[in-house]
């Protein structure tokens, strides 16, 4: 059964409030490092050992 | 306006990030020579394929066991015309070590001419003639598909383009392989 | 503060008449994905390959045309109408856009409907792109015409909010609600001019008989010239929910008020002027034009890339908040039960992946190897079916209640719904980027040749056992996902009313920190036109200079009728089977959960 709900965000569980001079989103910027990587890996695999060596036959001009 | 010093170095490797991409772009473009299908092949009337000059004599062409003209030593022509849900000709040899130019053009609708694990891939629009050169090395048996939807049997579109060994295209394709000169046209 | 449905009770009906049509929508298409999916990798067949294209057509449209900009137009109505805190300035001219969408989208579903009988000679089986010489019936023009005026008219009824907002509030900077909707309006006024001079100068007249020959290539660079930034029209309201709304279910604030702005002011300013990376393998366009569209593409991922910055970085301070720790632990200190939650950050790491694919998209030569592959919809299955459809999907959970009243009917369920989205599509979309690199085309009902392909890592069998067991995970989390949406919607078991509503919390770095010069649109969109003329002014006049206004000679090609379903004996039994258990294996599983 449905019980009583408040409209769907609850605010009771925040423990603390942190102000805009006390936060660093160092979190953030690890996981956004991490993407970085993979990232321009992945972009290197993929043009220049996927594609590029694949010269055969490949379109010249 | 406050923008935090993460964000700022995050911008920073975003840009770094956009400029890889750009460069690699460009190296290909001109360090590797990967060309683009672009408008060098010019316009055409899609109800008189047969009469533009670049398709002059494309219809005896394809009559011949390889359907590709011969313009030099190593360098072939390829005419095609994409007609739902055909190619026409549907299936193309050529000598291993050949250099080809393919011109597609389409008298109905949109198709593309896709040589399956290759990068040879351009759209066929009609009006428009696709232009394009690729060098195929070593034999193989490549597979064509039209990967553009073009009607209600756009599945059934395919081609095919034969590279062969030395010995068996002067085995059994260059006895009636028609030259560029006896085509005439203005390639 | 009370709840949106009591505060607007009139607003909240046209929001929750213009969400019933896109999840109408997305129930119609949605049921489409499964039988074009088993039918392309021939596991299930109970139509012929013909008719494949009728449904895809289906798909596509009512998925990416209706779905999405039916949610848009709804949501934006509630973000005008919440964030001004003003009742819509008449309430007519708002039923007379959502008025005039429906009809659109009448007409143009009708359209494609006729392809599936051939009692009429109604079709418009071109798939959403219509490209010519392949015709439609006009009826599907003229829907598609009147369904687009429509969504202008709303962006001049938020106009119009707004503007009387600013006589009443003098000095005061927009709400960042109000300044995402009016930025996107913008943008989607200029790139609509693309689709509407197709349409009404070409398209239109030339399937009315009036003109006999078009362009196609003209036709077709419009058509790209809107349906680049269409792909933002579906997005925007996604980036609005990440910025706004997930960082409140996260228990934290926006991190940047200002950021949000720059955002949507470079979309605004970069959508448009990039279309032309979907004709790169075109005849016709030099290679120049293609180059500087592929340019401006790779810049358009800064506005995405700071995006994901500041969403994680507003979600991490909810974390903290919450009292989370350390550079990555404190990941576990968010509302992972809270379907809301969960299947936003889910649709967001989905969002990263794709931009991966999408780089590979634009870039142009790169372009050769996966050109109208399958890996372009198993990209775009991430973007707008997963970042975008899941978003909307797990926001309804966070949603429904200000503006119905009812509260949700199971979070437990939702949470399942929005994880069985995830598992699907990660198959789905995953194998799809392999076949398409293997060289299997996309829109096609049979991609079975004379020769064979050859997958990445795992044989094409392999890869389209994957797509199908996706396919149906994700047919389940719709069937899911619609249980739940009708209990909800409609308080069915609900014991209680909701009455009122946590209002937003506010960013951490303020509007006060925004510069003025944000607001000034006009500046935005003037820049806006100069890049625009810039970048096609040449490529648009070579292509009428060389082929003509009209084209040469290019007669209308009316895709062939197929009769619907073929069904034979054992596949009817099957289908009847299949579908008896399902429902009964979902009453099942929908009752446990709950
Ligand atoms: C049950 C879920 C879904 C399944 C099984 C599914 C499956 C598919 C498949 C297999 C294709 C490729 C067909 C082909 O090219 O031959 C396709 C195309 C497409 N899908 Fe989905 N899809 C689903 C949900 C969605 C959603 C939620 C969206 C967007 C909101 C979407 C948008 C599209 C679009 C735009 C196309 C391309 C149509 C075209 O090429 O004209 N799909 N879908
Ligand atoms: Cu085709
Ligand atoms: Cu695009």
């Amino acid at each position: 059964m449905a019980t009583e709900q408040p409209a769907a965000d609850q605010t009771d569980d925040i423990q603390r409030e942190i102000g805009h001079d006390e936060y660093d989103p160092i979190g953030t910027l690890a996981l956004v490092f991490i993407y970085f990587i993979i990232v321009s890996m992945l972009w290197i695999f993929v043009y220049f050992v996927e594609f590029l060596p694949r010269i055969s036959p490949m379109v010249v001009f | 306006m406050e923008i935090h010093k993460y964000e700022k170095i995050w911008f920073a490797a975003a840009l770094v990030l956009v400029v890889l991409f750009i460069s690699s772009v460009a190296y290909g473009a001109v360090g590797a020579g990967i060309q683009m299908v672009d408008d060098e092949g010019g316009e055409i009337n899609p109800n008189e394929i047969g009469d533009h000059p670049t398709f002059e004599g494309y219809q005896d062409v394809a009559g011949t066991e390889a359907s590709v003209t011969q313009v030099n030593e190593s360098h072939y022509e390829a005419q095609i015309q994409a007609n739902h849900p055909n190619f026409f000709p549907g299936e193309i040899t050529v000598p291993e070590g050949s250099t080809v130019t393919f011109y597609i053009t389409a008298g109905d609708v949109i198709h593309s001419y896709d040589i399956v694990g290759t990068n040879v891939n351009t759209m066929v629009i009609p009006g428009q003639i696709a232009e394009l050169t690729a060098e195929f090395e070593e034999p193989n048996e490549y597979g064509v598909v039209c990967s553009e939807y073009c009607g209600e049997l756009h599945h059934e579109m395919e081609g095919m383009v034969n590279v062969v060994s030395e010995e068996e295209w002067e085995e059994n394709y260059t006895d009636d392989l028609i030259t560029i000169d006896e085509r005439g046209g203005d390639n | 503060m009370a709840v949106f449905a009591d505060r607007y009770p009139d607003e909240a009906k046209v929001v929750r008449a213009a969400l019933a049509s896109s999840f109408l929508a997305l129930l119609i298409g949605g049921a489409m994905g499964p039988l074009q999916t088993l039918h392309r990798i021939d596991y299930l067949r109970i139509m012929p390959s013909e008719t494949y294209y009728t449904v895809l057509t289906l798909h596509g449209v009512a998925l990416v045309i209706l779905f999405t900009i039916f949610f848009l137009v709804g949501f934006y109505q509630w973000a005008i109408t919440d964030s001004l805190d003003r009742p819509s300035e008449d309430i007519r001219v708002t039923w007379l856009w959502y008025g005039l969408m429906t009809a659109g989208a009448a007409m143009a579903s009708i359209a494609i409907l006729g392809g599936f009988t051939d009692a009429t000679d109604i079709s418009a089986s071109v798939l959403f792109t219509f490209y010519a010489p392949l015709e439609a019936h006009w009826l599907f023009y003229a829907g598609l015409t009147t369904f687009i005026v429509g969504t202008w008219v709303a962006g001049a009824d938020w106009f119009r909010s707004w503007w009387n907002w600013k006589k009443e509030n003098k000095g005061e900077k927009t709400p960042l609600r109000t300044f995402m909707v009016l930025t996107t309006m913008l943008m989607w006024y200029l790139a609509t001019i693309g689709v509407a001079a197709a349409v009404l100068l070409f398209l239109l007249p030339w399937s009315l008989g009036i003109i006999d020959s078009v362009n196609p290539l003209l036709t077709r660079t419009l058509f790209w010239y809107f349906g680049h930034p269409v792909v933002y029209f579906w997005l925007l309201p996604v980036y609005m929910i990440w910025y706004v709304i997930l960082p409140q279910i996260a228990g934290g604030r926006l991190f940047s008020d200002a950021l949000a702005r720059i955002v949507f002011v470079l979309f605004l300013v970069l959508s448009v002027p990039v279309g032309i990376h979907h004709q790169y393998l075109d005849p016709g366009i030099a290679e120049g034009f293609k180059f500087l569209s592929a340019s401006n593409t790779m810049f358009l991922l800064l506005p995405s890339l700071l995006t994901a910055f500041t969403v994680v970085a507003s979600i991490e301070h909810g974390a903290r908040q919450r009292g989370g720790e350390g550079y990555f632990r404190w990941l576990t200190a968010l509302p992972w039960r809270n379907p809301a939650f969960t299947g936003m950050a889910l649709a967001g790491l989905m969002f990263a992946a794709a931009g991966f694919s999408g780089m590979v998209n634009a870039g142009m030569n790169l372009n050769y190897l996966v050109h109208n592959t399958m890996w372009v919809p198993g990209h775009f299955h991430l973007t707008v079916g997963t970042a975008v459809a899941l978003t909307i999907m797990a926001v309804t959970y966070w949603f429904l209640p200000r503006i119905t009243g009812n509260p949700i009917f199971s979070m437990r369920l939702g949470l399942v719904q929005v994880l069985t989205w995830f598992v699907g599509m990660v198959l789905m979309s995953n194998a799809m980027h392999r076949v398409g690199v293997g060289g299997e085309p996309r829109r096609t009902a049979d991609p079975f040749y004379d020769f064979e392909f050859e997958g990445v890592i795992g044989s094409i069998g392999e890869l389209h056992l994957q797509i199908g067991i996706g396919a149906i995970i994700l047919t389940l989390s719709l069937v899911l996902f619609f249980i739940h949406l009708i209990f909800s919607w409609f308080g069915i078991s609900a014991t209680t009313k909701i009455t009122s509503e946590a209002p937003i919390r506010k960013p951490l770095s303020g509007k006060e920190h925004a510069p003025a010069v944000l607001e000034n649109f006009r500046l935005w969109v003037a820049i806006a036109a100069v890049l625009i003329v810039l970048v096609y002014t040449i490529p648009i006049a070579s292509i009428i200079a060389e082929g003509g206004l009209f084209g040469p000679d290019v007669s209308p090609v009316r895709p062939d009728h197929a009769p619907l379903f073929s069904l034979s004996g054992l596949a009817t039994e099957w289908v009847v089977a299949g579908l008896a258990g399902a429902v009964g294996a979902i009453a099942a599983i929908a009752g446990v959960l709950r």
